[in-house]
């Protein structure tokens, strides 16, 4: 029954062109980024591997939230358009509709953010070959934990983005939540709270900063990676649950 | 498959949308489901596939609710409203998602876009298409698992005069075929065609559950048609025999209160000529004023003189 449903959410998801738009974006943003900059700055005495993946993973952090709005369109269209009735029709226990929504999602941010790291560092260490640089990935000691962690990131951001669509059903709401509130909402919370207790500990406890540093290449301080990428997981999972209570307590 | 709704109870809020409302619906024919605006038979069609959770009470199709289906598509078609597709997406996706997500092979998608005429289209996203359009759409989705129970809700809004045709031909093969089919409509004229049995609502609650002709003869009035040339002895006769004579041309009287035969007596011992003795009955719709009207919640009104 599950397959089915993945395979009906999957049909769904790339015959709108909302996905393709997305899916673009999500893929041509971090490799301009990262190619270009090895185009432009390899020549430079200051491009080593360090900077490389910098951008790598710098960039795939921007487009994870991506994943996210992508996650939430999934859900936020299909109450828009009324299209979850004919969905519910088609498969009554929506548990199971929710659980292909995740599975979809979750693999295709996954899948396309492993591919889009592949193609970013092969394409990298052309370019600065070509240009003379001596870059390589293993010379950077926790590139592959952030390369990981920019998967592991994608992938619960799909799951926290269904979470907050399935909460909110609203397009706008969803995307100027799953937007606002990584990139503005937490700085401001957590630098309140700093300057109040002359300590930025808290911000790095912060849902989404701690989503953030599983693809930061050195964590100085605050909590390591695999606990920062449970906390998130946590937050990640605990708004797909919400969602998917609220889903199943709600009139259709 | 008989679907059995029992005790069915909605409320959103206050206000009591589905009160208490039991029905059942046969198979092999068709059930009109007819009720004023706001009487709840669209609450109801949710409530029954599972939509919006009833407060109180059931609905069994051959004692099984509709969640416990895992393929219903194969077992019970619904469409609820034409307009439920994303606008975005052409109409063989939308009818292709629906397929796999009940396992039905790719080739009933064809042959239902055949089925509805709407072969030539189906690679056109559905906001091009117009509301007849949508509601063929609708109507492949509902046939594409080959169900045991259709329910629609005003399947013929939006059909042009053959498309109004053909889904009447169409219930009534899916009927024939020993199919349960219950549909919603406003268009009476149309449930009276097609229609076998009714269950009609109001206020959320049940008013009545019978066969069309049961209902008619229920509520709908009745009188006798008399037409003759020389109508003004048999006037005064009839009226003397306890009949509710009413004009309607110089030619023409309606009575009531009055046994046809009676009225045929008192034209003979009058010694009138009549070209016309016939029973006549009210329409559905007559019937339907009748029985809704203390049902109705939106009441119209004629415009300022308008009416003389």
């Amino acid at each position: 029954m599950i397959l089915r449903a993945m395979r009906a959410e999957w049909i769904k998801l790339r015959t709108v062109t909302v996905t393709w738009v997305l899916a673009a974006i999500t893929v041509a943003l971090p490799l301009l980024v990262s190619l270009l900059t090895a185009f432009f700055q390899a020549d430079d005495r200051g491009y080593d591997s360090r900077r490389m993946m910098e951008n790598i993973t710098g960039s795939l952090s921007l487009t994870a939230l991506l994943h996210a709005v992508l996650a939430a369109t999934t859900v936020t269209t299909e109450f828009g358009f009324n299209t979850i009735r004919p969905t519910f029709v088609a498969v009554p226990r929506r548990g199971v509709v929710v659980a292909a929504k995740a599975l979809v999602g979750v693999l295709l941010a996954g899948g396309l953010t492993a591919a889009v790291l592949v193609v970013q560092v092969v394409g990298s260490l052309v370019i600065a070959d070509a240009q003379g640089a001596e870059v390589a990935v293993g010379d950077v000691p926790t590139a592959v934990p952030a390369m990981v962690g920019a998967v592991v990131l994608a992938m619960l951001m799909a799951l926290a983005g269904l979470g907050v669509g399935m909460v909110l059903r609203s397009t706008p709401g969803a995307v100027t939540l799953l937007l606002a509130w990584p990139l503005l909402g937490e700085s401001l919370i957590g630098g309140i709270i700093g300057v109040i207790t002359d300590s930025e500990e808290v911000m790095r406890w912060l849902p989404f900063q701690c989503g953030f540093r599983l693809v930061q290449l050195e964590l100085f301080e605050g909590p390591s990676r695999p606990v920062s990428g449970f906390v998130f997981g946590a937050v990640a999972a605990g708004l797909l649950a919400l969602g998917g209570w609220l889903v199943q307590r709600r009139d259709a | 498959m008989t679907v059995t709704v029992e005790h069915l109870t909605k409320r959103f809020g206050s206000a009591v949308a589905v009160d208490d409302l039991s029905f059942t619906v046969q198979p092999g024919v068709v059930t009109g489901f007819l009720g004023p605006n706001g009487s709840g038979k669209s609450t109801t069609m949710r409530c029954m596939l599972g939509l919006d959770r009833p407060n109180h009470g059931t609905t069994l199709f051959d004692g099984r609710p509709f969640t416990s289906f895992t393929t219903p598509l194969r077992e019970i078609g619904a469409l609820l409203d034409a307009g439920y597709v994303h606008p975005g997406r052409s109409g063989r996706n939308h009818l292709r998602w629906l397929a796999a997500s009940n396992g039905l092979p790719s080739h009933r998608v064809n042959e239902v876009l055949e089925l509805v005429g709407l072969t030539s289209a189906a690679g056109a996203k559905v906001k091009s298409y117009s509301l007849g359009m949508r509601q063929r759409l609708g109507l492949a989705g509902v046939l594409l698992g080959d169900p045991q129970v259709v329910m629609l809700d005003e399947p013929a809004n939006g059909l042009d005069p053959e498309g109004i045709r053909w889904i009447r031909d169409v219930l009534a093969h899916l009927a024939g075929q020993g199919r349960t089919v219950l549909v919603s409509s406003h268009q009476l004229a149309e449930i009276a065609l097609i229609a076998t049995d009714l269950v009609v609502i109001g206020k959320g609650r049940l008013i009545e559950q019978s066969t069309v002709q049961q209902f008619i003869a229920t509520h709908a009035d009745r009188w006798v048609q008399v037409k003759s040339p020389s109508l003004g002895s048999l006037r005064a006769a009839l009226a003397a025999a306890g009949g509710d004579v009413t004009d309607i041309d110089p030619t023409t009287l309606h009575v009531r209160n009055l046994a046809i035969e009676t009225i045929g007596e008192a034209a003979a011992h009058a010694s009138v000529v009549l070209h016309e003795l016939s029973p006549q009955t009210g329409s559905l719709e007559d019937a339907f004023l009748a029985a809704t009207a203390d049902a109705q919640e939106y009441r119209s009104a004629m415009p300022a003189g308008g009416a003389s």
